[in-house]
């Protein structure tokens, strides 16, 4: 037993660990059964009463993939032969000649086509300078430009991609860059393909909206929380310090809230003041108006990620509209605030409806470090005509915040200092480095072309996936039970210590999988089959060698440790490496669904040998030292 | 329990039969590959492939008269899984998801009343297409070298080499075996896609795995019995794992039948694949790798056991110096 301590703690250790992990797969699996049990309303409550439990578990969830759970899978890659189109200046007709040879050339080529381009103009013997950068630009400039623009397109792009997904509402979106030019989203659940594809495509709309004044815009909102059936306010100081007073601050407003969703019971006057509040200011409860201490409220209302919906809903309903002056217009912040519970909280902007200006007018944009304070700063600067008008936009709003807007996402709204004419400008007040580089992606995008066509899409219906799953845990269940059963009839005892030890590999295998945040797929469902088969062998290969051990005229426990120290030192492990070689092969050229195979596949050759080396072992000895008979059939 | 007592099957006896039989196997593969050529599934070909679900069962022939009229000739259409389930592919190109949209709409004009459902739709791009090819091609020579190298550096070098023809054998006859079986029975429609690709790594991996275990005892009990003429000792050595062998293919082979018979239509070509590589990766750790071993060192031997003295002294007379 003394021996076996340790790994008999490891043991313990390492199942507990793999339950913990899987537990939230569990309880998800639970909620979703309940929730099919439930109709309408009742449903609608359960979730509100559960609704961080539910959240949390399906975040830990083992991540299921698109063939599983529905869902699209789309890959995009930067045109580069349009952007090359779209950067250049002066189009005439031999500039439209010489890109339609590098179209043809690019088809039978590897040269990339910004070679391919260069190549060309050489030998018209037309310099690149006419068309892109400025007119004493050498060749190698230009090139070395042009190439940069082609690989900030993809971080453009992508954020691009990014807004308007997480605009869109999908659950657990995922957005990959895959090399240098490819954006691999997937987006579970989601099966309106047609309207994604738009909204994946197509150029970014930059615009510079005005904010409407805080006090006019709380206005609007009291009359329109009134119109909702709120209290009126009695004057406009107090409803300003009410509207802090009941929820203080954003973090305040969270943590009751959490504690309403989580187990605890929430205190009685926490909840009743809560419940007034609802009651009192039905639309300040949804979006707060949330002000920093010692400072003027700043027009924004924050609510969370799922009053959004909520939020919207209200203001565009006919009889809250006629209530709204007809040039307000309300935008989203395209990132949301975090509390310190990790809740996500988006702040509505109350803009002027007509923009001042749009992306267009911006020439560059470049994000960098001010020497002076070693603060993040963005330089922003626009062409002559833009110039002019931001010159008389500035001059007559001092003081107030003008709108960076994207695709209809706030990402910043800064307040303007003075009047700026010469059409440079810099953003300062950034609190990283990477809000300063998002900005100047943002920027960008508004003028710079991020062309980007659909290589690769697949569209997995939901009805599919179910009956993926079935046929693949049923099959995965009969395998499993098949081989249990045979390992006990052909090894006795033995045998049905090896099948505790292979349902303990399921078990790690899934854990590991859940731990990690692995995707299952339908292919990861057949390596974990395969898994089991591994596993057997792994057994197999001890227990044959025990029988042949014994047969020299060894003891039992001397026949045992033969058994398994010759079984691992020789078949075992060589024979696993290799196998565990070929996983890493194919997780390395494979794509997707293959990728969950080589993924379980390579976790479960890991818990397998553990599993059989390790596992069954100590279970064996332990037995065997408490006086128990074993037999290997 | 136990199948096996102590056998003494003289395997390496009749090595020489199986070498033709597996030429001629291999052979009948390559035959029916050079007929059919590769059926290569939509993510190595290209295209647009959709899989609809009509609610009554829809004859095929009108929609492929839809499809021609839509401008894809020459698209594949077949049945899935059911009777009201059909599989439509074409390896036509637009712009974008333009072809999808355009098999869609004509399908809501062609069928009104049946309101058919896109259960899944896959678009790959010519240059995706391409690239997956080449990666799966990679994939699979990597990891024969890989295994190769390995084997050559933990055994000898012969046992490298036995071991990388015993795993193109084993792929090669996989292949055959998908080539010659597709489409004969409505349940054997296999394609060559990345689940395929990703049957062939895992047969190489399991007969890679077979061998080591008969490798490995061979050189266990070269140890033992030095004496031993190596066909003995190969012999012995693959009687005594025989036991394993046998119990963990079996295991293996019901549990990919398993897979094929109930895994579902997504899974089949994969588990059909694996079941044909279990077979022949259990023959070939026997038959391929261990006799190429134990032929290579035999001709070795006759090397070192041939007379000095040339055979024809001219010849001899003419090379002197070189």
């Amino acid at each position: 037993m003394k021996k076996n301590r340790g790994r008999v703690i490891f043991i313990v250790i390492s199942v507990l660990l793999s339950l913990y992990f899987l537990y939230p797969t569990f309880k998800d699996y639970r909620f979703s059964q309940q929730l099919r049990n439930l109709r309408g309303e009742d449903s609608a409550k359960f979730v509100e009463a559960h609704d961080k439990e539910i959240r949390d578990a399906r975040q830990n969830r083992i991540k299921l993939g698109l063939d599983l759970q529905g869902g699209m899978r789309v890959v995009l890659e930067v045109n580069v032969f349009k952007l090359l189109e779209d950067l250049a200046k002066n189009k005439d007709d031999a500039f439209k000649s010489i890109l339609d040879e590098v179209r043809a050339a690019a088809q039978n080529s590897d040269l990339d086509l910004i070679d391919l381009l260069r190549q060309k103009f050489a030998e018209k013997q037309v310099r690149l300078s006419r068309y892109y950068g400025s007119f004493r630009d050498s060749d190698d400039d230009v090139v070395k430009r042009l190439r940069d623009e082609s690989s900030s397109a993809i971080d453009r792009a992508m954020e691009i991609v990014r807004n308007r997904v997480d605009q869109y509402g999908v659950s657990e979106p995922s957005i990959q860059k895959q090399g240098a030019r490819r954006i691999i989203v997937e987006l579970p659940g989601v099966s309106k393909d047609a309207e994604v594809r738009q909204l994946l495509q197509g150029t970014a709309l930059l615009e510079f909206k005005l904010l409407i004044d805080p006090e006019i815009a709380l206005k609007v909102y009291e009359s329109v929380d009134k119109a909702l059936g709120g209290k009126p306010m009695n004057d406009t100081t107090k409803s300003d310090t009410s509207g802090t007073d009941t929820s203080a601050t954003v973090a305040a407003a969270d943590t009751a809230k959490s504690v309403d969703t989580s187990l605890v019971p929430l205190p009685e006057e926490q909840m009743k003041a809560q419940e007034k509040e609802k009651k009192d200011h039905p639309f300040f409860a949804l979006a707060n108006p949330f002000q920093q201490e010692n400072q003027a409220w700043n027009g924004q209302l924050y609510s969370s990620e799922e009053d959004r919906a909520k939020v919207m809903q209200i203001l565009s309903r006919p009889d809250i509209r006629r209530l709204l002056p007809s040039d307000m217009a309300f935008v989203w912040s395209a990132k949301p605030a975090f509390t310190a519970e990790g809740r996500k909280f988006y702040s509505l902007y109350a803009v002027k409806k007509q923009a001042e200006l749009t992306g267009g007018v911006i020439v560059n944009a470049r994000a960098t470090i001010d020497p002076q304070y070693n603060t993040p700063v963005v330089n922003m600067e626009m062409n002559s005509e833009g110039a002019r008008d931001w010159a008389r936009i500035t001059g007559a709003n001092i003081k107030k915040r003008v709108a960076i807007i994207m695709d209809n996402a706030v990402f910043s709204a800064p307040v303007v200092q003075t009047k700026i004419t010469g059409g440079n400008s810099q953003i300062t007040g950034m609190e990283s480095v990477e809000e300063a580089k998002l900005l100047e992606i943002v920027l960008k995008a508004g003028a710079l072309p991020a062309p980007v066509e659909i290589v690769q899409q697949a569209t997995v219906g939901p009805s599919l996936g179910e009956d993926s799953i079935r046929q693949g845990v049923w099959s995965a269940g009969l395998a499993l039970g098949l081989t249990m059963a045979f390992m006990i009839f052909y090894y006795g005892t033995g045998g049905l210590m090896a099948d505790i030890a292979l349902l303990l590999n399921v078990i790690f295998v899934l854990g590991v999988l859940a731990g990690f945040k692995g995707t299952l797929t339908l292919p990861g469902i057949a390596g974990v089959i395969l898994t089991v088969a591994i596993a057997v062998d792994a057994n197999v290969l001890i227990f044959e060698r025990i029988r042949e051990e014994a047969v020299t005229g060894k003891t039992l426990m001397a026949a045992i440790d033969a058994g398994y120290t010759r079984a691992f030192k020789g078949a075992i492990f060589d024979a696993n490496l290799t196998a565990f070689i070929t996983g890493v092969i194919l997780y390395q050229f494979g794509t997707g669904p293959v990728q969950g195979f080589a993924l379980t596949l390579m976790i479960g050759i890991v818990a397998s040998v553990f599993s059989a080396v390790v596992v069954s072992r100590v279970i064996i000895e332990i037995l065997i030292e408490r006086g128990k008979h074993v037999s290997f059939g | 329990m136990r199948f096996f007592g102590k056998t003494t099957i003289d395997f390496m006896g009749k090595r020489k039969m199986w070498y033709t039989i597996s030429a001629a196997v291999i052979l009948a593969g390559i035959v029916s590959l050079s007929i059919k050529g590769f059926h290569f599934g939509i993510d190595f070909k290209g295209g647009t492939e959709m899989i609809i679900q009509f609610r009554q069962p829809t004859d095929v022939g009108k929609i492929r008269a839809m499809m021609d009229q839509a401008g894809f000739p020459r698209s594949e259409i077949k049945a899935y899984g059911g009777p009201n389930t059909i599989l439509l592919r074409t390896e036509m190109q637009g712009e974008g998801t333009s072809v999808g949209d355009k098999i869609r709409s004509s399908l809501q004009q062609t069928f009104p009343e049946d309101a058919p459902k896109i259960l899944q739709e896959q678009k790959i791009g010519p240059k995706v297409g391409a690239e997956l090819r080449r990666n799966a091609f990679l994939a699979v020579i990597s990891s024969l070298v890989a295994m190769g190298l390995y084997v050559a550096f933990r055994f000898k070098f012969i046992y490298g080499v036995g071991a990388i023809v015993a795993l193109f054998h084993d792929v090669m006859v996989a292949l055959g075996a998908v080539s010659i079986l597709d489409g004969i029975t409505q349940y054997t429609n296999f394609e060559i896609d990345q689940n395929m690709i990703a049957a062939f790594l895992t047969i190489i991996g399991l007969s890679m795995n077979d061998t080591v275990v008969i490798f490995d005892r061979i050189r266990e009990n070269q140890k033992v019995y030095r004496s031993m003429g190596l066909m003995e000792l190969i012999n012995k050595s693959l009687n005594e794992t025989l036991s394993r062998t046998i119990i963990t293919s079996g295991t293996v082979f019901v549990i990919t039948t398993i897979l094929f018979f109930l895994g579902g239509e997504v899974n089949r070509g994969f588990a059909f694949a694996l079941t044909i590589g279990i077979l022949t990766g259990t023959y070939s750790s026997i038959y391929i790798a261990s006799a190429i071993v134990l032929d290579y060192t035999n001709y070795k031997e006759r090397k070192k056991q041939r007379p000095i003295v040339p055979e024809k002294i001219s010849y001899e007379a003419v090379n002197q110096g070189s």
